[in-house]
C-alpha cells in the first residue's frame, strides 16, 4: 500500500503518461459522477473532467501522498468549478457554496435537459434523482462524498475547505431534506 | 415504558447521527431498544435507511470516449510541457552565467563607466545608475521571459475556456 502511494507520488512528479492513463481509467466513473453532482450539467461535467486531469498533470508534483489520491483529485475538480463559477458571477465563495446563505451554489443550466435524467433509467432512481436535484449543490456534494464515496468527515472537510462541524451540519440537513423529499414523492 | 417526546427527539437525532458520524455503543443500545418499542421512530429509521440505499443505488454512466479523449489531451499537454522544459533550463543557465560574469567583471565595468561618465561630463548619479541597470539586466530579461510565458499560458487557457 505504502509502495503504491510512493510510486503514485513519483509517477505524478515525473508526469508519467502511463500512470495518468491508468488513473483516468480508474477514476473516470467516480470523478465524473462527482462533477455531475456539483455542476448539475453533463457537458460542463465533461469539460471539467478533462480540465481536472490536465491540472493533475501540471500540478502532480504537489501531491505528497499524505492523503488519499481521490480526495486530492476531488479538491482539484471542485476548485476548478468554483473558479469558473467565480468568473461567471462576481459573488463570494461562501455565498456560492453555503446553502444557508441565499440560494447557494447552483450552477445547473436551466435550459438544458436535466443531466441525471439522461443517465438514470429506473423509476426509483428517477425519483431519487428528482429529489437530489431539488437539494442545494452543497448538500448533494456532501451526501455523495459521505454515502457514495464513503469518505471520512475530515476528508470531506479538506475537500470543501470547511470545518468538520460545517460538513456535519450539511450532512444532517441534506439527509433530512432528502428523506423529506423522498417521503413526499412516495406519498 | 412510557415514551416522552424527548425520547422520540433523541431517537430521531441518533438515527441520523449513526449514519453521519457514528454513535457510541451505549447510544446504539438505547436506540435499538427504543426502535423495538416505538413504531413511529422505527419507521423514521427505515426511511433513513431507504433514502441512503436509494442514494447508493444511483448509477450514472460516463459519456463514451470521455476517458480516451481526456487521455489524448493529457498526453498532448504533457508533450507541450516537456518541450518547454529544455528552454527553461537554458534560460536559467544563461541567467546564472550572466550573474557570474557580472560579478567577475563588476570592478572593470565600474571603472569603465566612471571613466566614460567623467569624459562625457555626466553627473555621478547618472553613470552609477547605469551600473545598477547593467547589474539588473539579467534579472530584467528573466522577468520579461516569465511574464511572456505567463501571458501565453493565460491566453491559451482563456481560449480553451471560451471553446
Amino acid at each position: 500500500m505504502a509502495d503504491d502511494k510512493k510510486s503514485l507520488v513519483q509517477g505524478l512528479r515525473q508526469r508519467d503518461p502511463e500512470l495518468l492513463d491508468r488513473l483516468i481509467e480508474e477514476y473516470q466513473y467516480r470523478l465524473f459522477r462527482y462533477l455531475l453532482y456539483i455542476t448539475g450539467n453533463t457537458e460542463r461535467a465533461e469539460d471539467f473532467f478533462q480540465e481536472t486531469w490536465i491540472r493533475v498533470l501540471e500540478r502532480g508534483h504537489q501531491y505528497d501522498g499524505k492523503f488519499k489520491f481521490e480526495a486530492w483529485l476531488f479538491t482539484i475538480a471542485r476548485n476548478l468549478v468554483i473558479d469558473w463559477q467565480r468568473q461567471k458571477k462576481a459573488v463570494s465563495l461562501d455565498s456560492m457554496m453555503d446553502p444557508e446563505e441565499g440560494k447557494g451554489f447552483e450552477p445547473v443550466d436551466e435550459k438544458a435537459e436535466s443531466p441525471l435524467n439522461l443517465f438514470l433509467q429506473e423509476e426509483t432512481q428517477g425519483r431519487v434523482q428528482a429529489s437530489l436535484e431539488q437539494l442545494p449543490a452543497a448538500y448533494r456534494e456532501v451526501l455523495l462524498l459521505r454515502f457514495q464515496e464513503e469518505m471520512q468527515l475530515d476528508e470531506i472537510a479538506r475537500i470543501q475547505a470547511t470545518p468538520i462541524s460545517t460538513v456535519k451540519s450539511r450532512l444532517y440537513r441534506g439527509l433530512d431534506a432528502l428523506k423529506g423529499l423522498l417521503a413526499g414523492g412516495a406519498a | 415504558m412510557t415514551m416522552t417526546s424527548d425520547m422520540h427527539a433523541r431517537a430521531v437525532t441518533l438515527i441520523s447521527k449513526e449514519r453521519v458520524e457514528g454513535i457510541s455503543a451505549a447510544e446504539q443500545e438505547w436506540l435499538d431498544r427504543h426502535l423495538r418499542e416505538c413504531p413511529r421512530c422505527a419507521e423514521s429509521a427505515n426511511a433513513t435507511q431507504q433514502a441512503l440505499r436509494s442514494l447508493r443505488a444511483l448509477r450514472s454512466a460516463v459519456p463514451r470516449e470521455l476517458a480516451a479523449r481526456t487521455q489524448f489531451r493529457v498526453r498532448l499537454r504533457a508533450q507541450e510541457l516537456q518541450a518547454r522544459e529544455p528552454r527553461w533550463r537554458l534560460i536559467w543557465a544563461m541567467c546564472g552565467a550572466s550573474w557570474v560574469a557580472g560579478a567577475a567583471t563588476a570592478p572593470y565595468v565600474w571603472r569603465g563607466l566612471e571613466w566614460f561618465g567623467h569624459r562625457a561630463g555626466l553627473p555621478d548619479l547618472v553613470w552609477k545608475m547605469g551600473f545598477g541597470v547593467w547589474w539588473a539586466l539579467p534579472a530584467i530579461v528573466a522577468a520579461a521571459v516569465l511574464l511572456m510565458e505567463g501571458g501565453e499560458r493565460g491566453a491559451a487557457r482563456d481560449a480553451g475556456g471560451a471553446a
